[in-house]
């Protein structure tokens, strides 16, 4: 795919880079100025910091030693704005970082949102159930994407800024102890980057196996809230101890996976105490055997020492800072693939602004199937004709229902409308004309009311789209009726009340032509009849295809096709088909 | 297996949506939930006191240290000679050494501690969880539920694991800072005090200021998780509708007002800080002036005032960390609390002697049932099933069908009347007994996450790879399970192969084969596949229901015209049960229903 299908103009990078790196520039890029200006105030801030230990020595060696008050009360002051430029420094730093980090990773969740919910859609993985590595999977994974990886990736900005600031204190230090004795000096610049390295290199091994642990770890918490989730199938089948006992296997893989992580985290931690006090008690006795000597002051000793203990702190942000890249790079391959992820359906005209492209359409359409050599059989549907369609293999009404829906790749001229093949359309003009009603169709939190209006044109009649999807029933069991809430996916309603709102939001949507996919799965037999009656009434003269095997939805068609291995194999009323197709009655009322 | 679905950011999946606390799982006292961590921790003396004394000791080696350092700056004033520099280097590396062991194997310990307290808290939580009565947690929303065992686990673990052992590390160097200071000499101590109201104050305006701000925050990533699993679970969905902006803006909103309340949570954080400053600043200029001072009146030696000093520094960071770990310490203790709150219901127990049904026989005696008072659902049923007997229980929406199913199953007690399974009530079964004599099946799917047997071995631990693969082919699905490439030990539900409606309902059967009931209730359980897939499936129920009582909570009308008996459920009541063929003849409320059935299958 050429072009990723996010509207210019929007915030977030408008055209994503492709890969991690380039996206981890181009964040780098359009965060320059949080990136320059908190790395310079994190540069001052540390700055600042190691120049307290100095100041101490300074104060010991100046003021107290020589017992000169006058001194004590400069240096004090002194002292005083160091610590009024560090404060504002560090505060310059946080503001400006978590400003663009926040945005950054705003603008960045919106653009894969975009891309998540573009008419595009995205490939489906190359086989059914193929290990879920793939973005494109499930939207659980796509939603650990926006959700905490688009965070990991603008995190690249503070690895920048702390990094920078740890490497600018490490050079104060530095320079300050050469400035003050060329071998304290050469000391802590040439044994600090063994000490880095060796403190990596105990690092990393340790810190992959606990990331190992860490995530067996998780694993426990994935049992439970699955088994929570699944609670009414458990208890259904009289399984809470069993559950409980995987819970507990689970848990106690869990304990021991913490144990062997908090091993590895605390020998590392260890290690690093031992280094740098091993490192400072070097120092001490060089620097002590220096201030014996003469060659530097009292007050230049407690500077090192307290210069040495600080490097701590800049060494340790600056492993931290290396390992947030690290994390930094691994997330922002993710957020990439999702925002290139290939597309279910190239747009055609997906770079045009929306406005100003559909064309008026008349109220009745006439539709055309082109058989395909993928097996979709041809159809011809007539303007305001009412068709059902029965396929004795479920796949085959799948295919259809998926070219309906422009879902998936289909050669020019496929689907015509009114003679025009809908390929030369925007996708969202394409749906437009022709809607295609899954019967495993979502919802979406908010009220009954907004599900049902979601897509409804400025006219519609809410309660002849209630009385005819049957709604109306179903809302009066929901407690708030129409202004009841659904719940997150719906889930706070029962299948079959889920099933009339979402067909009721179809029929609100009033599109020229009408594909309903066994829309009454969830309803009850009496229900069901209702609904074929109702939506015959409502959509009168309007263009519908049912593909669907129950038998009073069919009954409430003009025409039912019947397809086989080898497209069409009958056709004629439901009344004629039951009479005179085995295939038919086989299908429908077996 | 990641569970992607469960936001790592804690949030609610029950959102904003307001339910009544009235209704919600009960939360512990803070008071009560810390006696029952006491008491965990108390389960293990020896790990608790070895943890204590090695950090104890860890800490104490370090805060050697800045005397140390003094001691170097007094040799190198009274000019004592290379020897006792290299003692005093010697001992720094000694501390060092020392400090290091204790902080490693210190850690460690407070590890194997908290994570062994923090396993048997979830171990109950979860084990209590799953036997509460289903009505108590539908009545808290199953949000609440998964929020504590999802959420609220990880807040706690994650507690025990980062924020308990810098807490105990900050603290100790901080509490023995002070006493280090008051060794040197009290007046330093004193001195160094003059930082200690200032970061009160600071202390106290941030938990009032930014600690709700956080909470706040904490909600909308939640409701920011939700908006976005919402919009991404529905994106196929969108696009049919042509509503891909509207979701986009919902996202969009609601990441907004993260971003927004996260960067007013930082502009407090912001704030704080000048002021932490100012008493680190305080506090450090009174130890130089206070070492002047005593200095000067020959009281101490410059190089105790330079440990002073050097002490003070030290004390930055730790006391910075202590305040900014207390908003975490309060999130844990309120998290631990409803962790313990659900710990603490009691499950329905088991009878001492429970008695055993004789059969599969089902008798409801004029069974009522009120979900709300005042309010009933059903009226005065009669009900008796013989053993074997297969009976489909029809009526439209609202009915009562569910309800009564429900009561049978012993989900729900009956208000009104009673209900006994072969012979005996359900009380006198018990809890564990009932589970193993009626059953339920619904329309709802979830297929454990983990492999296939896994998952059909929650029914029978102890199953064989026959007895599933017999139990498999009892409701039809050997064939395609045996066609997967790894059969058996194909990694299902989350994250892994994601079963057609069809065949999760199969499974949810052959669970059913497994557990063996001598009654089992199928509640819808063909509804929510395609009409092929419930003509396939009412196969599989026909299979797994052979030789037990069944009552059949029906859409299909073909269902009742196979099963022995049809009862027909209007308003709660029964107004019509029979055989389907006297029942049509009858001309009664099933033959009109019949009727609509029968004559869209044959005009």
């Amino acid at each position: 795919m050429s072009t990723p299908a996010l509207s210019p103009g929007a915030d977030g990078p408008a055209v994503p880079a492709a890969g991690g790196r380039p996206l981890l520039r181009q964040v780098l890029r359009e965060r320059r100025r949080p990136a320059v200006v908190s790395t310079l105030g994190g540069v001052v801030h540390q700055t600042c910091e190691a120049f307290v230990p100095v100041l101490i020595g300074v104060l010991v060696d100046r003021a107290i030693e020589r017992r000169d008050a006058g001194e004590l009360v400069l240096w004090i002051v002194v002292l005083a704005l160091l610590f009024a430029l560090l404060t504002t420094a560090y505060r310059v730093q946080l503001l400006t970082l978590v400003g663009g980090l926040e945005r950054g990773e705003h603008d960045l969740r919106t653009a894969l949102a975009r891309r998540v919910l573009a008419a595009a859609g995205i490939a489906a993985p190359p086989r059914p159930g193929a290990v879920r590595a793939d973005v494109g999977g499930s939207a659980g994974a796509q939603v650990t994407v926006a959700g905490s990886d688009a965070r990991r990736t603008v995190d690249v900005l503070e690895a920048v800024s702390v990094g920078g600031a740890a490497i600018a204190a490490i050079v104060v230090t530095a320079a300050v102890l050469l400035a003050t004795s060329l071998p304290l000096g050469l000391l802590v610049l040439l044994g600090t980057p063994p000490l880095l390295y060796a403190l990596q290199l105990l690092a990393r091994p340790l810190e992959r196996r606990s990331g190992v642990d860490q995530a067996r770890a998780a694993e426990a918490a994935g049992v439970a809230t699955d088994l929570a989730s699944g609670l009414r199938v458990l208890k259904g089948i009289g399984a809470e101890r069993a559950g409980a006992e995987r819970y507990r296997v689970a848990s106690r893989r869990a304990l021991d996976a913490a144990v062997r992580a908090g091993v590895a985290q605390n020998l590392l931690l260890g290690a690093n105490v031992l280094i740098s006090g091993a490192f400072l008690a070097i120092v001490a006795w060089v620097g002590g055997r220096l201030a014996l000597d003469g060659t530097i002051s009292i007050g230049e000793l407690v500077a090192a020492v307290g210069l040495t203990q600080f490097l701590v702190g800049p060494l340790q942000r600056l492993a931290f800072a290396s390992t947030l890249l690290a994390e930094s790079r691994a997330a922002a391959d993710r957020v990439s693939a999702l925002l290139q992820a290939a597309p279910d359906r190239e747009d055609p005209r997906a770079a045009e602004p929306a406005r100003g492209r559909a064309e008026a359409v008349p109220s009745a359409v006439a539709l055309a199937v082109a058989p395909t050599p993928a097996g979709t059989p041809g159809l011809q549907v007539a303007a305001g004709e009412h068709l059902g369609v029965v396929a004795a293999d479920p796949a085959a009404s799948s295919a259809l229902v998926d070219l309906l829906a422009h879902r998936g790749e289909a050669p020019p001229g496929a689907l015509r409308v009114d003679g025009r093949p809908t390929s030369d359309l925007a996708l969202d003009d394409a749906r437009g004309l022709v809607l295609v009603a899954d019967h495993d169709a979502a919802l979406f939190s908010g009220t009954v009311r907004d599900n049902v209006l979601a897509a409804a044109g400025p006219v519609h009649d809410l309660a002849a789209v209630l009385d005819a999807s049957g709604a109306d029933e179903a809302v009066r069991a929901i407690p708030g009726g129409l202004d009841g809430q659904v719940g997150e996916r719906g889930r706070s309603l029962s299948g079959g009340q889920r099933q009339r709102v979402a067909l009721a939001r179809a029929l609100a949507a009033s599109p020229p032509v009408l594909v309903l996919h066994e829309p009454t799965t969830a309803v009850d037999a009496v229900t069901e009849a209702r609904i074929a009656s109702g939506v015959r009434r409502l959509r009168d003269g309007a263009t519908t295809v049912v593909v669907a095997t129950s038998p009073s939805l069919l009954a409430a068609c003009d025409r039912v096709v019947l397809l086989g291995d080898d497209g069409v194999v009958a056709e004629g009323t439901h009344a004629e088909l039951v009479q005179r197709e085995d295939a038919y009655r086989a299908a429908v009322l077996s | 297996m990641s569970a992607p679905d469960v936001p790592a950011t804690g949030g609610r999946p029950d959102g904003g949506r307001p339910v009544a606390t009235a209704d919600l799982l009960p939360t512990a006292e803070p008071r009560e939930a810390r006696r029952v961590v006491a008491r965990l921790v108390a389960d293990r003396p020896g790990l608790g006191l070895a943890s204590l004394l090695v950090l104890v000791g860890g800490a104490a080696a370090g805060l050697a240290v800045p005397p140390l350092l003094g001691l170097v700056v007094d040799i190198v004033a009274d000019d004592r000679g290379t020897g006792d520099l290299a003692v005093a280097a010697g001992l720094l590396l000694a501390a060092a050494l020392v400090q290091a062991l204790l902080t490693g194997v210190g850690g460690q310990l407070v590890v194997r501690l908290g994570e062994s307290v923090l396993a048997d808290l979830r171990e109950r939580v979860v084990g209590r969880a799953l036997r509460i009565p289903l009505r108590r947690v539908e009545r808290a929303g199953s949000g609440d539920l998964l929020s504590r065992i999802g959420g609220d686990v990880e807040i706690v673990s994650r507690a025990i694991s980062a924020t308990v052992p810098t807490i105990a590390g900050a603290g100790l160097t901080v509490g023995l800072t002070v006493v280090g200071l008051v060794v040197l000499d009290w007046r330093l101590a004193l001195a160094a005090l003059a930082a200690a109201p200032i970061q009160v104050l600071a202390l106290r305006a941030y938990l009032r200021d930014a600690v709700p701000v956080y909470r706040r925050q904490r909600v909308l990533e939640g409701e920011r998780t939700q908006q976005l699993l919402d919009a991404f679970a529905g994106a196929p969905t969108s696009r049919a509708l042509r509503i891909g902006d509207a979701r986009l803006e919902r996202v969009r909103e609601t990441s907004g007002a993260a971003r927004d309340e996260a960067l007013h949570g930082f502009r407090l954080l912001a704030r704080m800080f000048p002021k932490l400053n100012g008493a680190e600043l305080v506090g450090l200029s009174a130890v130089v002036v206070a070492g002047f001072l005593l200095v000067d009146a020959g009281t101490i030696s410059v190089g105790t005032a330079t440990a002073g000093a050097l002490y003070f520094h030290r004390a930055f960071d730790p006391i910075g960390t202590l305040l900014m770990l207390v908003d975490d310490i309060q999130e844990a203790t309120t998290a631990l609390a409803r962790l313990v709150g659900v710990a603490s219901i009691e499950p329905p127990e088991d009878p001492a002697e429970p008695a055993t049904a004789r059969d599969g026989e089902v008798v409801l005696r004029g069974v009522g049932h009120e979900h709300v008072p005042g309010h009933p659902v059903l009226h005065d049923v009669d009900l008796r099933i013989a053993p074997g007997e297969r009976v489909a229980l029809i009526g439209t929406t609202g009915a009562g069908k569910t309800t009564l199913a429900r009561l049978v199953c012993g989900i729900d007690r009956p208000t009104r009347g009673s209900i006994l399974i072969g012979g005996a009530t359900l009380d006198e079964l018990g809890p564990t007994r009932a589970a193993d004599t009626v059953l339920l099946v619904t329309q709802e799917v979830h297929v454990f996450a983990g492999t296939l047997g896994d998952d059909l071995r929650l029914a029978r631990p102890d199953a064989t790879d026959d007895e599933l693969h017999a139990a498999l082919a009892t409701v039809g699905a050997d064939g395609w399970v045996r066609a997967l490439p790894e059969g058996l030990a194909t990694v299902v539900g989350e994250g892994g192969r994601e079963p057609t409606t069809t065949q999760a309902q199969q499974l949810a059967l052959a669970r059913l084969v497994l557990r063996d009931p001598l009654v089992a209730v199928l509640d819808e359980a063909t509804a929510e596949s395609g009409s092929a897939g419930a003509r396939e499936l009412e196969r599989s129920a026909d299979g797994a229901l052979a030789g037990r009582t069944a009552l059949v909570v029906a859409h299909r009308l073909k269902q009742a015209a196979t099963a022995d008996r049809v009862v027909v459920l209007e308003a709660g009541r029964v107004v019509e049960q029979g055989p389907h063929d006297e029942l049509v003849a009858a001309g009664g409320p099933y033959a009109r229903l019949w009727g609509a059935w029968a004559s869209a299958r044959e005009r």
